[in-house]
């Protein structure tokens, strides 16, 4: 599955990633994520994330040809 | 704009910019026969944060997500004040100070709806779109920012604090 992070988040993970374990959904790749990388953790509790485009929620059920986006607190303006 | 763009690019280009925005040429666009008032706000770099002199500020966005969720914001803004014009551009990229970061112009029959509906979409750009700032010091050191902390007070990443006010406020 692909990944894609963005701002603070690609500081930790790069720019695009592939993820190669088996992850039903949303919640169990924001816990992956933070084994992958525990300095992340506290982040990617405040992080939304993104599939084709579209916010979606921690029960969202992946697919392995979805492309995920990272989307940390935004801060524009 | 080239009219050569595919209209999915154009839309892009339109809502998120590479190159510097130009505010006034900008407003040569929101003139309308029905508007009797025009708002445009320009959100620029300045030259002091935390206490830190700014060297500049570099922008990062998700575009495709950015830029459709700012049209269905101008949208939505032209829907609930009835304006003849909405505008907005962000830029991405590094941007000086004094330069602008994002402008928002609304045209509409009256000032009050045309103030109102400019501060709903700068506030709701700010909050909610995918757009990232890393703020450049000039003692060398660096930061991703930091304007929407909403999460720490509503508990919820989704939920903003102006939309709290917006509920409790009366009038």
């Amino acid at each position: 599955m692909k990944i894609e992070s963005y701002a603070i988040a690609r500081d930790y993970f790069g720019r695009s990633f592939e993820v190669e374990e088996t992850v039903p959904d949303i919640a169990s790749l924001r816990e992956l994520l933070a084994i992958k990388n525990p300095a992340a953790a506290s982040l990617l509790k405040n992080t939304r994330f993104a599939v084709n485009d579209e916010f979606i929620d921690d029960s969202f059920q992946l697919n392995p040809a979805d492309h995920v986006s990272i989307i940390p607190p935004s801060s524009g303006g | 704009m080239s009219v050569s763009f595919p209209q999915a690019v154009a839309d892009n280009f339109q809502y998120i910019s590479e190159s510097p925005i130009a505010p006034a040429a900008i407003l040569q666009h929101a003139h309308h026969p029905a508007a009797g008032a025009i708002v445009l706000f320009s959100g620029e770099t300045r030259n002091l944060s935390h206490g830190k002199e700014v060297d500049h500020l570099f922008y990062e966005a998700h575009p495709s997500m950015a830029a459709k969720m700012i049209g269905e914001i101008l949208e939505q803004a032209k829907q609930k004040w009835e304006l003849s014009i909405a505008i907005a551009q962000h830029r991405v990229g590094k941007v000086s100070v004094m330069e602008c970061a994002v402008i928002v112009i609304t045209a509409s029959a009256h000032r009050s709806e045309a103030y109102a509906a400019n501060r709903y979409i700068i506030d709701r750009i700010k909050h909610e779109a995918p757009i990232w700032k890393c703020e450049y010091f000039v003692d060398g050191t660096s930061e991703w920012g930091g304007n929407c902390n909403c999460s720490t007070i509503t508990g919820d990443p989704n939920k903003h604090v102006y939309e709290s006010l917006n509920q409790t406020s009366v009038g």
